[in-house]
């Protein structure tokens, strides 16, 4: 890494256009959060309509910006080309009235076509600056502007000062983005993205679509679901597909009911001989109004079915962890509830529904009863959600400790069938004669676990909903995911086709960059009973 | 610049079977990859930061196919020589550092570890030809 070009102690104004040196008489010096903020994509919105842009940037000024700084005792500094610079006292008070300026312009944009919205970058920085009448001056300024101009349109960035300050003082979510190099800045400033309401956080990473859009692209979606559907089941009745073999119903039955579903569909649960611990997951009844217009009845019957075979997992406690690797230690209690897990790794079919709702963003290559492959967290995590609106079923990605239990079927051993290694159990390099390596085998080639789930353990990995900790110090002991604001990587289970058997143990667990793919990364899906 | 490619040719030649590679994407010819720290033949004490080196080629996200550009695994104790025409593993001994990462907090039992840095391109398969450090050898107390 390059220690070139860095100027410190140089004082710069905001946008280093003037470099004017400070009063000879030495300038007054204060600590003061700034808040730098700039409108996103201005010369577009100009070039398109310079008059009106121009005169609904003038009146948000008087109409927002003036009276919400004066609302949170902010001082305006000055107005730049297309932003502001403001100064604050407090860093709670800056961060508050940058997010009702973001808010604001929500509420102000949803009217207006895409291509008009006038969406604000806002930076906001601790930091000691030297005050003037008419402007501050100083790297505190600086970063601030700096943190504007990485930040969203929409968003509002803050660095580490500002978030010590505000953590446990805003209601809000903060996502840790890193230490960032800035500009002209010698030491790298830890950057937080502020959202609003904590709940945003598991969003974050997915795109995130305006409302009244949103409603326009699930009404098509069903529609087009509906039609891929039909097809798919052509297909199937075919191939005597394994993962949708317990399908009930012939799609003419459920298209051609013409009221509401009195019960919902039955979901395809298979009963796998000697798994006395099986049974049909719980049914969410559909409550939708006759005259809904989406989805219908129909439709929503359609897409229920899309949810993979599941198997209910019987709630209960188990030991997590082994002594085998200083990550899974220490083994520790954990209660778990009942939820219901796949019983396959998701296929390449499956998540092609997705792709085809154009939910997921990953187009994968494969054969369609192979699992899927080659997703980062985030992908696995737009598959789930995509799932659960179009069947209205809360289906999630399992925690650790629910993988773990389902994958050790009730048993304390190595793997789940024993303390050796065994031929014919699971998919793994030095697990079996012959080694396929170049690709996973199809999902469900060797035996189901106790609990008559498949893939427990090599094959393909897989994602559970933690963020990664490196041993199980501090784990939570309810079965719950364990997750924390500041989570750049998550937990995969399982083990690959491609690692040896050791990753084929139900307590073996390995992380991976959340926003990173890797050709050997699947998922599986989870639903609590 | 001699001594670079003298460094660069001599990692090759023992870190790697120089072998066919159809799948890997060009790096420059000058691209020099290393350990700025732990320096070899050290003694650590516990955890330690391991710093990674990279010239005349830049660090990039996995899945970014900017040109010259990649991401870092470090190889823990990985005496099996590299596939070009496989990603690069993902297990406890081949660390991935896919979102550009250019330092991790390494913790590993104490004894001889051998540490190797190999730069992985967009979809993690090894550049043609192989960016990879020399291979060195610290001691954990």
């Amino acid at each position: 890494m390059s220690d070139a070009d860095r100027t410190r102690g140089q004082i710069h104004s905001i946008r280093g256009g003037k470099d004017d040196p400070p009063p000879p008489e030495g300038p007054l010096r204060r600590l003061a959060s700034i808040l730098a903020a700039d409108i996103s994509g201005y010369s577009r919105l100009m070039e398109l309509d310079e008059e009106g842009t121009y005169a609904r940037v003038i009146r948000q000024r008087r109409e927002l910006i003036e009276p919400t700084l004066a609302e949170h005792h902010g001082k305006l500094i000055k107005y730049t080309g297309d932003g502001f610079l403001a100064m604050f006292d407090s860093p709670v008070e800056a961060v508050r009235c940058a997010i009702v300026i973001q808010q604001s312009m929500v509420g102000r944009n949803t009217s207006l076509p895409r291509e008009q919205w006038i969406l604000y970058r806002i930076g906001v920085h601790l930091g000691d600056v030297i005050v003037e009448p008419s402007d501050v001056y100083g790297d505190g300024v600086n970063i601030a502007a700096r943190l504007e101009g990485i930040a969203s349109p929409g968003d509002v960035y803050v660095s580490g000062g500002v978030y010590e300050q505000i953590k446990n003082k805003l209601v809000c979510a903060y996502q840790s983005l890193g230490d960032r190099q800035v500009k002209n800045i010698t030491d790298p400033v830890s950057v937080y993205r502020v959202l609003p309401d904590p709940a945003a956080l598991s969003q974050a990473r997915r795109k995130r679509w305006p409302v009244a859009l949103l409603a326009v692209l699930l009404v098509s979606v069903i529609a087009i679901l509906g039609g891929w559907y039909l097809l798919l089941l052509q297909k199937q009745i075919a191939n005597q597909g394994p993962t949708l073999a317990g399908t009930p119903g012939s799609p003419a039955a459920s298209s051609s009911a013409p009221q509401p579903l009195p019960t919902p569909a039955p979901m395809p649960v298979e009963k796998p001989k000697g798994s006395p611990s099986v049974s049909a997951p719980a049914q969410v009844p559909l409550e939708k109004p006759k005259e809904s217009s989406s989805p219908t009845p129909a439709t929503v019957g359609i897409a229920a079915q899309l949810i993979p075979e599941m198997v209910s997992i019987p709630g209960g406690t188990f030991a997590m962890g082994s002594e085998d690797d200083p990550s899974e230690k220490p083994t520790h209690r954990v209660t778990i509830k009942p939820f219901a897990i796949s019983k396959f790794p998701i296929t390449v079919r499956e998540w092609n529904a997705c792709v085809a709702a154009k939910s997921c963003t990953y187009v994968p290559t494969g054969k369609d009863d192979g699992p899927i492959a080659n997703l980062s967290w985030a992908d696995a995590q737009q598959f789930v959600e995509w799932l659960s609106k179009v069947t209205q079923k809360p289906v999630r990605l399992p925690t650790e400790a629910e993988w773990e239990y389902a994958a050790r079927g009730g048993t304390r051993s190595k793997f789940w069938w024993g303390d050796q290694l065994q031929a014919a159990m699971a998919n793994c390099k030095g697990c079996n004669e012959p080694y396929e390596s170049s690709q996973p085998l199809k999902v469900g080639s060797f035996k189901p676990n106790p609990f008559g789930l498949y893939d427990m353990g090599g094959n393909i990995h897989q994602w559970v909903a933690d963020c990664w900790h490196k041993n199980y110090q501090g784990a939570p002991s309810d079965g719950s995911a364990w997750v924390d604001n500041d989570c750049l990587s998550h937990v995969i289970r399982s083990g690959s086709w491609k690692n040896d058997p050791n990753y084929v143990r139900p307590s073996s667990r390995d992380h991976y960059d959340t926003s990173v793919r890797y050709p050997t990364h699947g998922l599986r899906i989870a639903q609590s009973l | 610049m001699k001594n670079t490619r003298a460094i660069l040719a001599a990692a090759l030649l023992t870190g790697l079977p120089v072998a066919a590679y159809s799948q890997g994407t060009t790096a420059p010819a000058d691209a020099f990859l290393y350990i700025i720290w732990p320096p070899d033949g050290t003694t650590v004490k516990g955890a330690f930061w391991c710093r990674f080196g990279l010239r005349n080629m830049g660090v990039t996200q996995a899945g970014s196919n900017a040109v010259n550009s990649g991401h870092h695994h470090l190889l823990i104790d990985v005496n099996e020589p590299l596939d070009p025409n496989e990603p690069i593993p993902q297990d406890k001994t081949h660390l991935h550092f896919g979102a550009g990462q250019t330092e991790a907090r390494i913790e590993l039992p104490p004894g001889k570890h051998t540490l190797q840095l190999v730069l992985g391109d967009a979809r993690h398969y090894p550049f043609n030809p192989p960016v990879i450090s020399k291979k060195i050898t610290i001691t954990i107390k």
